[in-house]
């Protein structure tokens, strides 16, 4: 059953065309990795997703056609976004960064369990519950991003380059959480990332992008150590 | 030593007034990251508003409310229909459709109501009470005490609740909150609606001192923006205590201070500010502001 | 009024040749064209004097007085991206100076230094302290300088002559000239205008003027270049409050009267507003301005004067919402609305500037633009 479809879809920034045909498509419970150099479309594919940047094509969420939709409405239909960058909200805490996540959800009780939830996923983020979230280590910001978007009860996860600036067995620890995640949620996934072989821990099947478009796409057994991988990392 | 109290109390009851302002200015830039220089001349509009109603025979209190419902609606239709096209540009060209529409708000309170002085009545009876001996006006109390309460609602609501969590969020990181799913356009407007509450509070509170005019908070903008510049812009707490601060050190300048006098006191957080400018560029509260790329 | 259009072609500079059809753009490279416009047009304004009327005259001479006023404003606001609230305030110093100077006797020379001189000094110390603070501090701060100019000057009454003001006649056509005082008037304004639009002219197109520029544009790039914001700031401040000083001697030459009116807090507002509905950043739009300034208010005056404030600020958000570029760009608006009518759109209103998101112009992958930073 494909919960989500991306047909031919394109995008630009004013005069510059980023998406160039981007289509791929993540069944209920999968987890879906966008490979590709740096200038790819990776990031763009996802805020096209969220309705972040104005497309076309066909995006289709749960069988609902979502391109044309405002980012806070594509939240609203299940699909939580962990930027590039990390997105926290640097003055409130860390509770208060959950909340946020939690914003759309009426049941209080279950958005308390969640955040319990959240700080056994990610331990380091007990401790600093009562911080502001601008003096988290990388790292940590990372973990409160992941952590962010869960509280929204999502049926689908996009994940910007959660490894992005974070030391190796940072970077280790937050992929063995979002794998831990996967298999006790079920929440489908849609990951870019730079570390293609951290991404392969992670998804079962992967799109390689060139200049906006997809070039190549297989499962993660098809592609690991496919030549086209290391090209499109090393930009040859 | 009488006099001196009684300095005091005033000065911090026009202090509230102009630090109900000057918060409302800090709300709109953490929203939306530019000064609303129309801030006053809404809260002119409102206060004619009230007076309108006044005359019309509804009781003053009631007047009010309605004025600061009127205020909540006018700052979420001017933020949907006219600062949304310049929030996310650049931020003097924002500036400057502010500046229009004070022009705008101003010219359209001179219009329908005229440019002369227009009685207001009181919230509070013009009397004194007897403060620890000291003799002291039951309206500069009762305006410090409203407008206090005013803002400890305010921050209630930003502390307190999701409502208010939800403003910050957007403050802090509009992509963000949207990704999480909250209706960031809509915050925005009740952002812009709050801080027209602020306003409107702080004019039906003045007017009947400074008489009603489409300019009657010309000068108090200027007090209000020389509060956020000493208090710093990210910090409400600063804006307010500098707010106080020029207004008991300007009441205690023109009466103590030979040359500066009534008429001249609107210079005192000018030459405060000039002072710390040089001393303390980031305000006296605030945090040294980054430079946005 | 013909020769309006001939008058932009000096100073509508590079840009044109996107907008206006080539055709325009290559009769205006002609060596006959780029000379003789410019002398066609001294050789009609040295004419203009002698044949307006006594009430023309002195209408195009306040034009100009204001025109000076806001191109001023221009140097800091429209080329150098700080909104100043406080330009009046120079126009009413220097205006205060002049008749000071003229009221004791000194020699007009010197007058007209000083006129320069205190202004300009005035208006380094503001923006010393001002502009040590980014953003938008400098119209936070200029602001004041009306709403504290007019009590001032009505304080320092043993100056100023109080609320009374102070008159100052100066300027009398010299014998044997057989000019009339107006006509000598404008024709002093024409002159010293003149000279103070040239010399913005070759300033704003030249090294500062580009340094001006890239600091409006973004001050981390400035820096990087080893361009101090701070310094053009304080610098293009400093030359705005110069040219607002001689705009007040201007104003002594054909008004020949100042009150602490002269700098209230309405007219500063209403400078801005002239500057930006006749085109921020641009030497046709400072005269535009000038125009807008004395011409707009006469009218609605004599509509209704209640009207006037409503009507100003109407026009500026119009202004704002249709036109950013102010009157100086709207035959290049006007042309591209006719160039696109024929392929389907009938409205000449042009669109929002493509750069109307910031920050995600070029980049493939922008990041995340986060306020964090300046929260």
């Amino acid at each position: 059953m494909t919960l989500l479809e991306l047909e031919d879809v394109t995008a630009s920034y004013g005069p510059v065309q980023v998406l160039d045909g981007v289509s791929l498509s993540v069944p209920e419970n999968g987890a879906f990795g966008i490979l590709g150099a740096n200038g790819a479309g990776k990031t763009t594919t996802l805020r096209a997703i969220s309705g972040a940047v104005r497309t076309g094509g066909r995006i289709v969420f749960d069988g609902k056609d979502i391109s044309g939709m405002r980012p806070d409405q594509v939240a609203a239909l299940g699909i939580a976004h962990v930027p590039e960058g990390r997105g926290s909200f640097g003055d409130l805490t860390v509770r208060e960064n959950l909340r946020v996540g939690a914003y759309l959800r009426k049941d209080r009780k279950g958005v308390d369990e969640d955040i319990d939830y959240c700080l056994d996923l990610f331990p380091n983020l007990q401790d600093r519950i009562r911080s502001n979230a601008s003096a988290l280590s990388g790292g940590e910001q990372q973990m409160l991003a992941v952590a962010r978007a869960i509280m929204s009860k999502p049926r689908m996860l996009l994940l910007d380059e959660a490894s992005l600036g974070l030391a190796p067995s940072t970077a280790k620890n937050v992929y063995d959480a979002i794998r831990r995640l996967r298999l006790e949620s079920g929440i489908a996934m849609v990951v870019v990332e730079q570390n293609a072989n951290l991404a392969f821990t992670l998804v079962d099947s992967a799109t390689v992008l060139e200049t906006g478009r997809s070039v190549l796409t297989g499962t993660s057994a098809e592609l690991k150590g496919m030549d086209e991988i290391r090209r499109a990392y090393l930009g040859g | 030593m009488e006099k001196f109290v009684q300095l005091v109390v005033d000065g911090l009851s026009t202090g509230s007034v102009y630090a109900a302002l000057a918060l409302a200015i800090v709300l709109v830039h953490s929203a939306t990251g530019l000064i609303n220089f129309a801030q006053g001349g809404m809260a002119v509009l409102a206060a004619y508003v009230a007076w309108v109603l006044t005359n019309q025979g509804v009781p003053l209190v009631l007047a009010i409310l309605a004025s600061i419902l009127f205020s909540f609606l006018l700052g979420a239709v001017l933020e949907r229909f006219l600062m949304r096209r310049f929030e996310r540009g650049d931020p003097d060209t924002a500036v400057v459709v502010t500046i229009g529409l004070l022009t705008l708000v101003t010219g359209i309170a001179g219009w329908l109501w005229g440019y002369n002085n227009q009685q207001f009545p009181s919230l509070f009876p013009l009397d004194t009470v007897s403060v620890l001996g000291v003799s002291v006006s039951v309206r500069s109390i009762g305006t410090t005490v409203v407008i206090v309460v005013a803002m400890v609602a305010v921050q209630a609501l930003f502390v307190g609740t999701k409502l208010g969590l939800a403003l910050r969020a957007v403050a802090i990181n509009p992509q963000s909150a949207a990704y999480s799913g909250l209706p960031v356009e809509r915050l925005l407007m009740v952002g812009w609606g709050i801080a027209a509450v602020l306003g409107a509070v702080a004019g039906a509170l003045v007017a009947p001192q400074l008489t009603l005019t489409p300019g009657m908070l010309d000068n108090a903008l200027v007090y209000a923006l020389a509060a956020v510049i000493l208090g710093g812009l990210t910090s409400p707490v600063g804006v307010v205590v500098a707010a106080w601060l020029i207004g008991v050190l300007e009441n205690l300048a023109a009466v103590y201070v030979g040359f500066i006098g009534f008429d001249l006191k609107v210079a005192v957080p000018f030459i405060l500010i000039f002072v710390v400018l040089i001393v303390r560029p980031q305000g006296l509260f605030g945090r040294k502001t980054v430079v946005r790329v | 009024m013909a020769s309006s259009s001939k008058t932009s072609a000096p100073a509508a500079s590079a840009p044109t040749s996107s907008a206006a059809p080539s055709s325009a753009s290559s009769f205006r490279q002609r060596p006959w064209v780029r000379w003789g416009a410019p002398l066609l047009l001294l050789a009609g304004l040295a004419v203009l004097p002698l044949v307006g009327t006594e009430s023309f005259n002195d209408t195009l001479a306040r034009i100009g007085v204001f025109a000076v006023a806001v191109l001023g404003l221009n140097v800091v606001m429209g080329y150098t991206g700080q909104v100043s609230l406080g330009q009046i305030f120079f126009l009413g110093l220097g205006a205060y100076v002049t008749a000071y100077g003229v009221q004791s006797g000194w020699n007009i020379v010197l007058v007209f230094v000083l006129t320069c001189l205190i202004p300009a000094v005035a208006g380094l110390l503001v923006a010393l302290a001002a502009a040590r603070l980014g953003g938008l501090a400098i119209a936070m701060v200029t602001i004041a300088l009306p709403i504290v100019g007019v009590p001032l000057a009505k304080r320092l009454s043993d100056f100023t002559g109080g609320s009374q003001g102070m008159s100052a006649r100066f300027v009398e056509a010299p014998e044997g000239s057989g000019l009339y005082d107006d006509q000598w008037q404008l024709y002093l304004v024409l002159v010293i205008g003149g000279i103070v639009f040239l010399l913005t002219y070759f300033l704003v197109r030249g090294k500062y003027g580009r340094a001006f520029a890239i600091v409006k544009g973004n001050e981390n790039v400035a820096s990087s270049m080893g361009i101090s914001p701070y310094r053009y700031k304080v610098l293009a401040f400093t030359i705005a409050s110069l040219i607002g000083g001689v705009s007040g001697f201007l104003y002594m030459v054909v008004v020949q009267y100042t009150s602490p009116e002269t700098m209230s807090f309405g007219h500063s507002i209403e400078l801005l507003v002239a500057m930006v509905i006749g085109g921020a950043g641009s030497i046709v739009g400072s005269i535009l301005g000038g125009v807008f300034y004395v011409v707009v208010p006469d009218i609605t005056n004599a509509i209704d004067p209640s009207l006037t404030a409503l009507l100003q600020g109407a026009l500026l958000l119009a202004v704002l919402f249709v036109l950013p570029g102010g009157l100086v760009s709207l035959p290049r608006a006007v042309m591209r609305g006719l160039r696109r009518s024929p392929a389907g759109r009938g409205s000449a209103a042009p669109p929002t500037t493509p750069s109307s998101t910031p920050g995600s112009g070029t980049a493939a992958e922008p990041t995340e633009t986060e306020r964090q930073g300046s929260a």
